[in-house]
């Protein structure tokens, strides 16, 4: 269960360092959020999977839709002189400890039912 | 090349398991969505693996460019690693200007009470490059006029030098405030000295009558010169000079014809002025001590 995120951000980790690219220093900002929104999706999917109702399809659509949407918010606050994309920054952070809770209670249960 | 085959693999493998769960997803959207949870559906689904590890993957990828590009910005420009840091640079900088904005201001105002041609002309006029008109008094000098007895000697009924010299710099202590003799102008360089029966002022030779006008008030200058045991008394009278003092309204002095040309000496910039007392006098009693030890012998030497 587990391992799957951790192979992946090992083997993305391994591609990165053969890849010869970096972010250019005027997207740092949009990127960060990038992460953000993926470590959700990361847990997002992994507590759909566990409560049983992981629809590929939905992942990525709201995966790419997070995304977007911060990185927008993270462009228009520039724009307007606002730092609005501390607000996905918080909203990406609540959900994130949110699933980490429920993920953590769907493994407590699993492993008592064995 | 084994490499790139294998990737191929992976990703064929990975394209072949999305539109498995895409397809998965399409059939139970339009069915019953309930028999996910009853986990007919979803047996050997393995979509969320794809789903999860791809979105993994793009993670670690971020994490390594983000990370590069961090740690190039933090190699590359100046660190200031809080905003008190900035604020208390842009605080100095700010009392700088300020100090720079008040510097500027009475620089400003200098400016504005500095008037070029009146200091120009005040410099003309003590440096003697000007004519000036003025009232102040005309003296005349001139050796004796008698004939002389035979055994009186020439030499002390003439005007020497250190006579006319003792009368310009008594007119100076008088309060003149410019003076020329014989149409020559007396400025701060001028010298005098004896050049036979003449007297050379400046690197002009000038012959008897003198005729020395000095600007000034006329009464001082008259006094100074009248004053019992003065000039006149010591200096005129024993050697039987003539002298007529004239008091004039209006006196033309013609201006400092020579030039000033100066091989040695230098402008000290203002700010790199010293004060010479302490230094003047530690030097000056040793210079003196060596003319004096000197002296006889330097003579000898210059004067054959």
């Amino acid at each position: 269960m587990l391992l799957i995120p951790v192979i992946g951000v090992s083997l993305g980790v391994a591609v990165g360092l053969l890849l010869p690219w970096e972010i250019p220093i005027s997207y740092k900002s949009y990127t960060a959020l990038a992460i953000l929104a993926t470590i959700d999706a990361i847990f997002g999917g992994m507590r759909a999977e566990l409560e049983g109702d992981f629809i590929f399809s939905k992942f990525i659509v709201s995966f790419f839709a997070n995304a977007i949407m911060a990185v927008a918010l993270a462009y228009f606050g520039n724009a307007l002189g606002i730092d609005i994309y501390l607000g996905a920054v918080v909203a990406f952070s609540i959900r994130l400890f949110n699933n980490l809770s429920l993920i953590r209670e769907f493994l407590i249960i699993r492993y008592r039912n064995r | 090349m084994g490499w790139a085959g294998e990737s191929v693999g992976i990703l064929f493998f990975m394209s072949s398991m999305v539109l498995k769960g895409f397809f998965n997803f399409t059939v139970n959207y339009y069915g019953k969505v309930s028999a996910f949870k009853e986990g007919g559906y979803r047996m050997g689904n393995h979509s969320w693996k794809i789903g999860v590890g791809l979105a993994s993957m793009l993670l670690g990828m971020l994490l390594v460019f983000q990370f590069r590009t961090e740690t190039n910005v933090k190699t590359y420009l100046p660190q200031f690693k809080t905003v008190s840091e900035l604020g208390i640079k842009w605080n100095r900088m700010q009392t700088d200007l300020d100090k720079k904005e008040t510097e500027l201001k009475s620089l400003r105002q200098q400016i504005q009470g500095y008037n070029r041609d009146e200091e120009v002309k005040s410099l003309q006029m003590a440096a003697g490059v000007t004519p000036l008109r003025g009232p102040g008094v005309e003296i005349t000098l001139t050796d004796v006029e008698r004939p002389l007895k035979s055994y009186e000697d020439p030499n002390l009924f003439i005007v020497h030098y250190d006579q006319l010299e003792l009368l310009v710099n008594e007119l100076w202590a008088a309060g003149a405030e410019a003076v020329a003799i014989n149409g020559v102008r007396l400025v701060a360089q001028t010298g005098f000295s004896c050049a036979g029966t003449t007297i050379l002022v400046g690197t002009k030779k000038l012959a008897p009558p003198y005729i020395i006008r000095a600007i000034g008030d006329p009464g001082t200058l008259k006094a100074a010169l009248m004053i019992p045991g003065g000039f006149i008394e010591s200096q005129i009278l024993p050697f039987e000079l003539g002298i007529w003092i004239k008091v004039q309204d209006s006196l033309y002095l013609p201006p400092y014809k020579g030039s000033s040309v100066y091989n040695y000496a230098e402008v000290v910039p203002e700010e790199l002025e010293e004060t010479t007392d302490s230094e003047m006098e530690g030097e000056a009693g040793a210079d003196a001590l060596v003319s004096a030890e000197s002296w006889g012998s330097v003579e000898e030497g210059e004067e054959p």
